[in-house]
């Protein structure tokens, strides 16, 4: 029944964002036929995509996140009528924005999967992570972390002498 | 090659100004006026509020006065009598702020008095208010400004703006040239500016639509931006910042004016301003829309990224 687990050197970490109604029941449905697809998704559900902030996924990334899915129902089947609409047109933006501050596109990924889409929520996972392993862990947002406060560094000549006439 | 820009219809705009004020305060059409006054340094000017028709004579307007006085009407002077209507002096671009907050239900128009300014630019930095007006010293809002001339106003002096010799557009280029880097040299570039930044929160503070009671990245359950100025939290506070904008922001640059570590704030402000207009067709302008481009949607919507 179970197919022979593969060993890859890098296990993405994706953080999928799911909403209640339709993307986390496909989830549940693909989970109930019993069809694999990889553990490296993390998904975390939602009312509606009209709940999710962008800043969750900043926040995702910050938190050493590899890869963001964004997933619920399809146009015209939100449950609160017009929650993925207004999610649609922020999310284009939110995504020009993100292109704009150099964040690669490829590791945020955007989709409708319906309760009845078990199949479809498998490929969408699949795909992203299979396109993130390959492009390797996200570096920036974890150097970034990694950082420290730039006051902390006395890089100023004139900084510089005044530290060592203490 | 440093252009001179005529600013001599000034002297006749602070005239009219000051007489215009003078009138709907004593005629009591107005119960307060948001202006411009000359302030300590020769040739600087800072925003005054009058409610008296004596002080009308203090009221100025320069190249100098580079304020948005819409941020007094929101957060910044909420003391302002809130009895009868305000009177506010603004440019084009404040103008359009004012616009903008109308159309989101902070203020309502019947209850403004609006003295419009014709104006042909003012200083990017007031740290020497009294130099001449040049293609040098001009704002770089100003260099692509469209409204010298505010629309729908209750006052505009009628004075003819002189013609002004067509600037290079330092915004779009900028972006034009940030666009067509590599993703990593982008990153490498705004992880440098906003590095830079000591969260002072001035771009908050002095912004007409972040008009929040508690701002998000305040609250610390759950902490969604980090509050230190570490390049971590910097980084999100500039994209939160932006995004919350998105779609709403009327151009005014004052975020980058005030910023003390010289952030180029309003290139992210210009580049999602022009995303938005290049995919909703939405753009900050004089007329009062109660629904931004990220608050509606078509079923329509360009979807091509959603799988």
């Amino acid at each position: 029944m179970h197919s022979e687990k593969q060993k890859h050197d890098f296990e993405p970490k994706i953080i999928a964002f799911v909403c209640t109604w339709c993307t986390y029941a496909g989830a549940d449905l693909a989970g109930t036929s019993r069809m694999q697809y990889p553990a490296n998704v993390r998904v975390l559900k939602f009312p509606c995509t009209g709940r999710i902030d962008p800043v969750f996924i900043l926040k995702a990334f910050q938190q050493g996140a590899d890869g963001v899915l964004v997933s619920g129902c399809h146009p015209g089947d939100c449950h609160y009528i017009a929650g993925n609409f207004h999610a649609r047109r922020r999310f284009a933006a939110f995504r020009k924005l993100l292109e704009f501050v150099g964040v690669d596109l490829n590791r945020l990924q955007f989709s409708w999967v319906s309760a009845a889409e078990g199949g479809k929520w498998v490929e969408v996972v699949t795909d992203l992570t299979e396109k993130v392993r390959a492009m390797g862990p996200m570096q920036e947002f974890k150097e970034l972390a990694m950082e420290e406060q730039w006051s902390g560094v006395i890089n100023t000549p004139e900084l510089k002498e005044a530290y060592n006439q203490i | 090659m440093t252009q001179p820009i005529d600013t001599s219809i000034y002297a006749d705009v602070t005239e009219a100004i000051r007489s215009e004020a003078a009138r709907v305060l004593t005629e009591g059409q107005v119960s307060a006026v948001v202006g411009y006054a000359a302030a300590r340094r020769k040739g600087s000017a800072q925003p005054i509020v009058i409610s008296d028709a004596a002080d009308a004579g203090k009221l100025v307007f320069t190249a100098a006065c580079v304020n948005n006085l819409a941020v007094y009407l929101t957060k910044a002077k909420k003391e302002i009598p809130k009895k009868g209507k305000i009177g506010i002096v603004v440019k084009g671009c404040d103008l359009k702020a004012l616009v903008g907050l109308m159309g989101e239900s902070q203020l309502k128009r019947e209850e403004l008095y609006l003295i419009g300014v014709p104006c042909a630019g003012v200083l990017t930095s007031i740290i020497q208010p009294n130099t001449e007006l040049t293609s040098d010293t001009i704002a770089p809002k100003c260099r692509e400004c469209d409204a010298h001339l505010p629309v729908g106003c209750d006052f505009v002096p009628g004075i003819a703006l002189r013609i002004q010799p067509q600037l290079e557009e330092k915004y779009s280029a900028e972006i034009a040239r940030l666009e067509a880097m590599p993703p990593g040299e982008r990153w490498a570039f705004w992880k440098e500016q906003f590095s830079k930044c000591i969260k002072c929160y001035a771009c908050r503070q002095v912004c007409p639509f972040c008009f929040c009671e508690q701002c998000l990245c305040d609250r610390n359950k759950p902490q969604m931006v980090e509050t230190t100025p570490r390049p971590a939290g910097n980084f999100a506070w500039h994209i939160v910042r932006a995004m919350h904008l998105a779609g709403r922001c009327a151009g005014c640059a004052e975020c980058e004016r005030v910023c003390p570590m010289d952030i180029p704030l309003n290139l992210l402000n210009r580049k999602m301003a022009s995303e938005l207009k290049e995919l909703f067709g939405h753009e900050a302008g004089f007329e009062v829309n109660d629904k931004g481009p990220l608050t509606t949607f078509t079923e329509k919507d360009d979807q091509s990224f959603i799988k």
